[in-house]
C-alpha cells in the first residue's frame, strides 16, 4: 500500500477536496457546492474522492482541512492538521509555482492577497466583510443583465470601450449599473466595465499598500472570468497566471500540510457513511452564556468548542 | 463609604492607585466584575453608537456597580501636562455618566485632573480626599501610598516583560491601550490565542511610561496623546527584540486610526497585524488572521535559519 494524503477546503460557497501522493501529485480531486451544509458537502467530497482512486493501492494516512468550516470538518475526519486558508493557499500555490511572488484570490464571498518571498508568505490581507467585487456580486449583476455569469468573460473581451462603473460599494454599483443601462450603454461595454471595476476595487482595497510583484497567480472562482483576468493584466501591466487547478489550491495546501505535519492518523472513508450532528449548548455557568458547539459521531461526542473558559468544557 | 470603581478605561492605568488611595482613607472599594456579555450588552444599550467599544464597555461597568456602592468614581482626567493629552472621550465621562444614570440613584464621585488648566493630579486627589472628610495629612498620606503602589505595579510589569523577552520562541508585541489589552472581550482572547499558537505575547504597557514617551519621538514627533506616545515608545524600545507586532484597536478609535496607520508606514522591518474589534461577537475572523500571521513569522524564521 502506498501512502496518500487528503485535503479538504470547506468554504461558504464551495467545498473542494484532493488526494495526493508523497510527491504531491494530485491523485483525485472534487469540487462541489457547500449549499449551507459543510458536513454534508464534505461527506460527498470524501465519497467522490474515494471513487476516483484505487483503495487497494492507496491508503490515506493523514488528512488536513482548511476554509471557514475547517474545525468542524477537521473533527469529522480526525484531521492531522487544521489550517487557516491563507497558509493553506500559500503552501498549495508555491508548491505548483515555486517562483510566485503574488497570489490574488477572489472567491464567492471573500477575497485575499498573499505576498510571497522565496516560497513563503510574508504578507497578506483579506476581506470577508464586503461583498463588492466578489463572485456573488458578479453573479447578481449578471442576473440583472440577463446574462449567464459564465459568459461574462467572453462577452467582456468583445468590448472596445468599457463603461466606467462605480464599484466601491455593492449598493452604489447596482444603482450605477441601472443608470448606465438606461443611458443606453452597450451590454458588452457594461460587462467589461464591471470586470474592470472588480479588478480595480480589489487593487484599491485589499491590494492597497501591497507590493504586487510578478509572477502573479490569480485564483478563486472569479479567476475563471477572462474579463477580470484581462482587467488585472491591464491595470498591473503584468502577465496574470491562471492555473486550471487554481480552485484546488486551498485543499491541495491542506493535504501538503497534513503530509508535512508528520502526524499520521487513521483516516477512514467510512466517515462518509457515519452520522455527524452538531448541537449547540449554552453554558449557564456565568453571564457570558457561551454557545458551545458539540460534534457527535453516531451519537458519541467527539469534539466541542466555543467555551471561553475551562468551566464550560464539555467532555464525552 | 463604599466606592465603586468601574473595571474599564483608566482603571487599567490608575486602578491600583485608586484602590490604595480610597482604602487608605478608610473607604471600602468595590470593583465591577470582569467584562462579560451582560456588561457589554448593557454598555451598548446605554451608549450612543459613535462611542468606541472601550467606552461602551466603561458604561456597562458603571451600570454593573448600580446598587453595589454609595458612589461610583468617575474622574475627568484630561491630560498630563507636557506628557500629552488623554483621549477626549475621557473628558466627557463624568458628565455622560451623570446624565445616563440620572434616574437610577447611582451617585457619581467626580475629580477633575487637568494640569493644562493648572490642576495637577496631586492637587485634585488631595481636594477629593478632603471632600470625603480627610485631613490634609491623611490626604497626603493616602496619595503617597497610592503612588507607591502604582510604581510598584509598573516595576512588576517591566520585570515581567524582561523575563518574557528572554523566552525561546516567537515573540509578539501586542500593542494596545491597556484597557483593551486586558479586557475579557477585547485583548484577553487575542493574547490567549497567541499563546495557544505557541508564541510569546508581550504587552505594550510593560515599559517605563516616561522613557517610552521620550523614545516615541524617534518614530513620530507630534503625537498629542499620552497613551499613543507610550505605545509608540514601547515599539521603539522593543522593535529589535521581537518577531512581530499585533495592533489591537477598539472601533472606532480616533487616536488609533491615525497612529496605527503611521506605525504601519514607519516600522517596515517587523511584520505587523492590525486588528480592529467592534462589539460584534465571533472571533473566527480574528483567529484566522492571527494564525496566518504567526505562520508567516514562523516560516520566515525557518527560511532564515
Ligand atoms: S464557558 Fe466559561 S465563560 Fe463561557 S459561559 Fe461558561 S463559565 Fe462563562
Ligand atoms: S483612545 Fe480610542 S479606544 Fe481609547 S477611549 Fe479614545 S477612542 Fe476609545
Amino acid at each position: 500500500m502506498k501512502k496518500a494524503y487528503l485535503g479538504i477546503d470547506i468554504g461558504s460557497i464551495s467545498t473542494k477536496g484532493v488526494i495526493i501522493d508523497e510527491e504531491h501529485n494530485i491523485l483525485a480531486s472534487v469540487y462541489l457546492w457547500t449549499e449551507g451544509n459543510p458536513l454534508g458537502a464534505s461527506k460527498k467530497v470524501i465519497q467522490e474522492l474515494a471513487s476516483q482512486i484505487d483503495l487497494d493501492e492507496w491508503t490515506v494516512v493523514a488528512a488536513g482541512t482548511t476554509g471557514s468550516a475547517r474545525k468542524l470538518v477537521g473533527a469529522m475526519c480526525n484531521a492531522s492538521i487544521v489550517k487557516n486558508e491563507i497558509t493553506a493557499h500559500a503552501v498549495g500555490t508555491t508548491t505548483l509555482h515555486p517562483d510566485v511572488r503574488t497570489i490574488l484570490e477572489i472567491g464567492g464571498q471573500d477575497s485575499k492577497i498573499i505576498c510571497v518571498e522565496d516560497g513563503v508568505a510574508v504578507d497578506y490581507a483579506m476581506n470577508t466583510l464586503c461583498a463588492a467585487g466578489t463572485g456573488s456580486f458578479l453573479t447578481s449583476q449578471a442576473r440583472r443583465l440577463g446574462v449567464d455569469v459564465e459568459e461574462f468573460g467572453k462577452i467582456a473581451l468583445g468590448s472596445k470601450n468599457p463603461t466606467p462603473i462605480a464599484a466601491r460599494c455593492t449598493v452604489f454599483a447596482e444603482s450605477d449599473l441601472v443608470h448606465k443601462i438606461q443611458m443606453g450603454h452597450k451590454k458588452e461595454d457594461i460587462i467589461a466595465g464591471l470586470c474592470n471595476a472588480v479588478a480595480n476595487n480589489y487593487l484599491n482595497n485589499i491590494g492597497k499598500g501591497k507590493k504586487i510583484l510578478p509572477p502573479i497567480v490569480f485564483q478563486g472562482g472569479v479567476s475563471k472570468n477572462e474579463g477580470v483576468v484581462r482587467a488585472f493584466a491591464d491595470s498591473l501591466g503584468e502577465e496574470i497566471i491562471v492555473d486550471e487547478n487554481g480552485h484546488l489550491m486551498g485543499c491541495y495546501g491542506a493535504a501538503i500540510l497534513a503530509h508535512g505535519s508528520g502526524i499520521e492518523k487513521p483516516f477512514s472513508f467510512d466517515v462518509a457513511d457515519m452520522e455527524f450532528v452538531t448541537r449547540e449548548v449554552i453554558c449557564e455557568n456565568c453571564p457570558n452564556h457561551c454557545e458551545i458547539i458539540c460534534v457527535y459521531r453516531d451519537g458519541e461526542l467527539i469534539d466541542s468548542w466555543g467555551n471561553r473558559c475551562e468551566r464550560g468544557v464539555i467532555r464525552s | 463609604m463604599k466606592i465603586g470603581i468601574p473595571r474599564a478605561l483608566l482603571y487599567y492605568r490608575y486602578g491600583i492607585f485608586w484602590e490604595t488611595f480610597f482604602q487608605k482613607l478608610g473607604h471600602e472599594t468595590v470593583l465591577s466584575p470582569r467584562t462579560n456579555k451582560d456588561i457589554l450588552t448593557k454598555g451598548e444599550q446605554l451608549s450612543i453608537d459613535e462611542n468606541c467599544l472601550s467606552t461602551k464597555l466603561f458604561f456597562g461597568h458603571v451600570a454593573a456597580l448600580e446598587g453595589k456602592c454609595d458612589y461610583c468614581f468617575v474622574p475627568r482626567i484630561a491630560n498630563l501636562g507636557d506628557a500629552g493629552r488623554f483621549c477626549s472621550r475621557f473628558e466627557a465621562l463624568p458628565d455622560m455618566c451623570s446624565n445616563m444614570f440620572r434616574d437610577t440613584g447611582l451617585k457619581i464621585l467626580r475629580a477633575n485632573i487637568d494640569p493644562e488648566q493648572n490642576i495637577p493630579a496631586k492637587r485634585a486627589y488631595l481636594k477629593l480626599a478632603m471632600q470625603l472628610g480627610a485631613s490634609r495629612e491623611q490626604a497626603q498620606a493616602a496619595y503617597e501610598a497610592g503612588m507607591a503602589a502604582q510604581m510598584e505595579d509598573f516595576r512588576k510589569k517591566i520585570k515581567l516583560n524582561r523575563a518574557l523577552l528572554k523566552k525561546e520562541g516567537i515573540k509578539v508585541l501586542v500593542v494596545s491601550h491597556p484597557y483593551n489589552l486586558y479586557d475579557e472581550y477585547i485583548g484577553a482572547p487575542i493574547i490567549k490565542s497567541i499563546r495557544n499558537l505557541d508564541a510569546v505575547p508581550i504587552c505594550s504597557d510593560g515599559v517605563d511610561p516616561r522613557e517610552a514617551r521620550s523614545k516615541s519621538t524617534e518614530i513620530a514627533r507630534y503625537v498629542p496623546w499620552v497613551v499613543s506616545r507610550e505605545l509608540l515608545g514601547a515599539i521603539q524600545m522593543y522593535r529589535n527584540q521581537i518577531d512581530g507586532i499585533v495592533l489591537i484597536t477598539a472601533f472606532p478609535c480616533g487616536p488609533d486610526s491615525m497612529v496605527n496607520e503611521m506605525i504601519i508606514r514607519r516600522i517596515s522591518h517587523v511584520p505587523i497585524l492590525n486588528l480592529l474589534l467592534d462589539s460584534q461577537d465571533g472571533n473566527a475572523g480574528i483567529d484566522t488572521r492571527l494564525e496566518s500571521f504567526i505562520d508567516i513569522i514562523r516560516f520566515r524564521k525557518e527560511v532564515e535559519q
